[in-house]
């Protein structure tokens, strides 16, 4: 069954730290890389000791190679933990797990923006969707872009022409991206990944046909529900919590949604971590 | 091997049980590959009131050394739904489901009772032990007569084993269960969480929404333990059954409390380290009684000595 969850012992095939704590994991899982889809996470064991695992975002996938990419920054002890790993280590994952990005209508425009560690997911959807479906993705971060960046060969209306740099990954695929930070990168737009984005809608002729997808912190999914609601497209929103079982059970990692005028509490877990921005309460207009 | 077990006049096919709040409305853990309910005794489902519940404002979880907090707040759509449209879909041919029934008044807790005991659980789990509401749960199980009250309003309407779930913050835990099997109660869980907290160092402000949380894991297994000596001699006497529980990660930990004097093996935040810690556990079991000669689980327990 392609729903179902797997415990996995993953081997670690190669890790790269990066600036700003960031750390970038290979790892061979063949039976979780068969089945991931674009916004799913693993639930990854920091250490046999440690009672929580860790949910982190699938990156890029190779089902038939059956390896997982994830990005990870060092922010406590569990990722700390998880940053000291070595080449040839296994490493526990309960996955995939989660509901994954709504990415069914390819006549869609679809418009990714990541923001740091929340970058990872919105590779893994232009991943799946660049053979298929026009998009776009802009990706910010306060710290150096833990990934490959280049001048990117498409042009995009509303950007302005200091704001050349993308993802190299993102450009072999053809796919259009450009970055932003406030800490004046060579080449990345100096602001927010939202008014970059917000640029970007301005000059399009028509806006009717694009999605917003987003992941990152807080802060900057506020930034993207109030894009989503000023050109009125609909918002899918990414989210994390501290996260117990992850498969459902305890409830622990819920976010507040407004469902037909009603309040309730839903699990990011299985019932995310992809919601729609409307029905969350602490995002919706 | 024979690993099925007698317990407060059911018989559960092995000594494992799945503990209430941990593994959701039952199917939860059915969804990972290689988990098989047929490997537990019995599925406690999540704490259920009379109505539905949102629960506590997030954060509800937080890890702690050899653990971690949870103020979840008791989430649940409420007693009817869970008849009506929970229970139906469960797989009773595959193992038993057990309510965990809660509530704010003593009348409550005996009309959730009153509801479960024409449906399918065949038991029902008393909650007098939960740190992480306002009203009734641990307000509740720390005094001996209120924890009598409910007992006996709950055996008043049904005929279905009623275990009671025990709290390790008090001191007079023998007087608790005495009086509960006095007012009626067949079995017992022993422990439920003991009471919490966490602070974010950079805001200054406690962690977890609700402040204070239940820490389970590893680091209450000794507390747990003792407790469960502690009434041992009492629940022995009368023939009451004991779910020992608190932080059993690994077939070590299970024979200990089987040894100590769990009837049946409790697991919860031990899922979380290991999904599929059941199978693992089953057969650390049966290593174990092989070599000490046990030819069931029940004459393995309570066979510490002192």
């Amino acid at each position: 069954m392609s729903n179902n969850i797997h415990v996995e012992d993953a081997k670690l095939l190669a890790i790269s730290h990066h600036e700003g704590d960031q750390f970038i994991m290979r790892l061979h899982a063949p039976v979780i890389a068969a089945q991931a889809k674009a916004g799913q996470f693993v639930h990854i064991q920091v250490s046999p000791e440690r009672a929580m695992r860790r949910p982190i975002s699938i990156m890029f996938c190779d089902p038939e190679k059956g390896r997982l990419d994830i990005l990870i920054k060092k922010i406590g002890q569990g990722t700390a933990l998880l940053a000291k790993r070595q080449q040839g280590e296994s490493l526990s994952l309960l996955g995939p797990i989660g509901k994954p990005f709504d990415l069914l209508d390819t006549s869609k425009r679809y418009i990714l923006i990541g923001g740091g560690v929340g970058i990872p997911p919105m590779l893994a959807v232009a991943q799946h969707l660049k053979a298929s479906a026009r998009m776009v993705c802009f990706a910010g971060s306060e710290v150096p872009f833990p990934f490959k960046i280049r001048p990117s060969t498409v042009i995009l209306p509303g950007i302005p022409s200091t704001a050349m740099m993308g993802l190299d990954v993102l450009e072999n695929w053809k796919v259009p991206s450009r970055l932003a930070s406030q800490q004046e990168y060579f080449g990345c737009f100096n602001g927010f990944v939202t008014e970059l984005a917000d640029q970007y809608l301005s000059a399009l002729g028509t806006t009717e046909d694009c999605v917003l997808l987003a992941c990152g912190p807080e802060v900057m999914l506020h930034a993207v529900a109030k894009l989503g609601q000023k050109w009125q497209l609909p918002t899918q929103l990414s989210l994390e919590a501290h996260m117990a079982c992850g498969i459902g059970g305890c409830a622990g990692c819920v976010v507040k949604t407004v469902e037909n005028g009603k309040e309730y509490y839903r699990r990011v877990c299985v019932d995310g971590p992809v919601f729609d921005a409307q029905v969350l309460a602490a995002y919706a207009g | 091997m024979n690993l099925s077990i007698p317990f407060a006049g059911l018989t559960l096919q092995t000594p494992l049980i799945l503990l209430s709040g941990c593994v959701g409305f039952g199917e939860e853990y059915t969804r990972i590959e290689g988990f098989s309910n047929q490997d537990v005794g019995a599925v406690i489902l999540k704490g259920t009131t009379l109505e539905p519940r949102m629960g506590n404002t997030p954060n509800r979880v937080y890890e702690t050394p050899s653990g971690m907090l949870n103020a979840i707040g008791l989430q649940n759509p409420g007693t009817p739904y869970v008849i009506e449209h929970i229970l139906p879909r469960l797989p009773h041919h595959e193992t038993q489901f057990w309510a965990n029934v809660n509530g704010s008044s003593i009348e409550e807790y005996a009309e959730v009772a009153r509801r479960f005991d024409d449906s399918p659980v065949t038991a029902m789990e008393i909650n007098i032990s939960c740190p992480n509401v306002k009203e009734g749960g641990v307000h509740f199980g720390n005094d001996p007569v209120m924890s009598a009250k409910v007992v006996a309003a709950m055996r008043a309407v049904t005929k279905k084993p009623l275990i009671t779930k025990i709290s390790p913050n008090n001191a007079q835990v023998v007087d608790i269960v005495q009086a509960c099997a006095e007012a009626g109660s067949d079995a017992f869980s022993v422990i439920n969480t003991l009471v919490g907290m966490a602070v974010d160092i950079e805001k200054r402000q406690p962690i977890l929404g609700n402040i204070s949380g239940g820490l389970s894991g590893p680091a209450i297994k000794p507390v747990a333990l003792w407790k469960i000596h502690q009434i041992r001699e009492y629940t022995a006497k009368h023939q009451l059954p004991i779910l020992g529980q608190g932080g059993i990660c690994n077939g070590h930990d299970a024979i200990e409390f089987a040894i100590t004097g769990a009837d049946a093996i409790g697991l919860g935040t031990g899922l979380f380290y290991d999904p599929l810690l059941c199978k693992k556990i089953l057969t650390d079991l049966e290593d174990y009684m092989q070599r000490h000669q046990f030819d069931a689980y029940q004459n393995m327990v309570g066979s510490l000595s002192c």
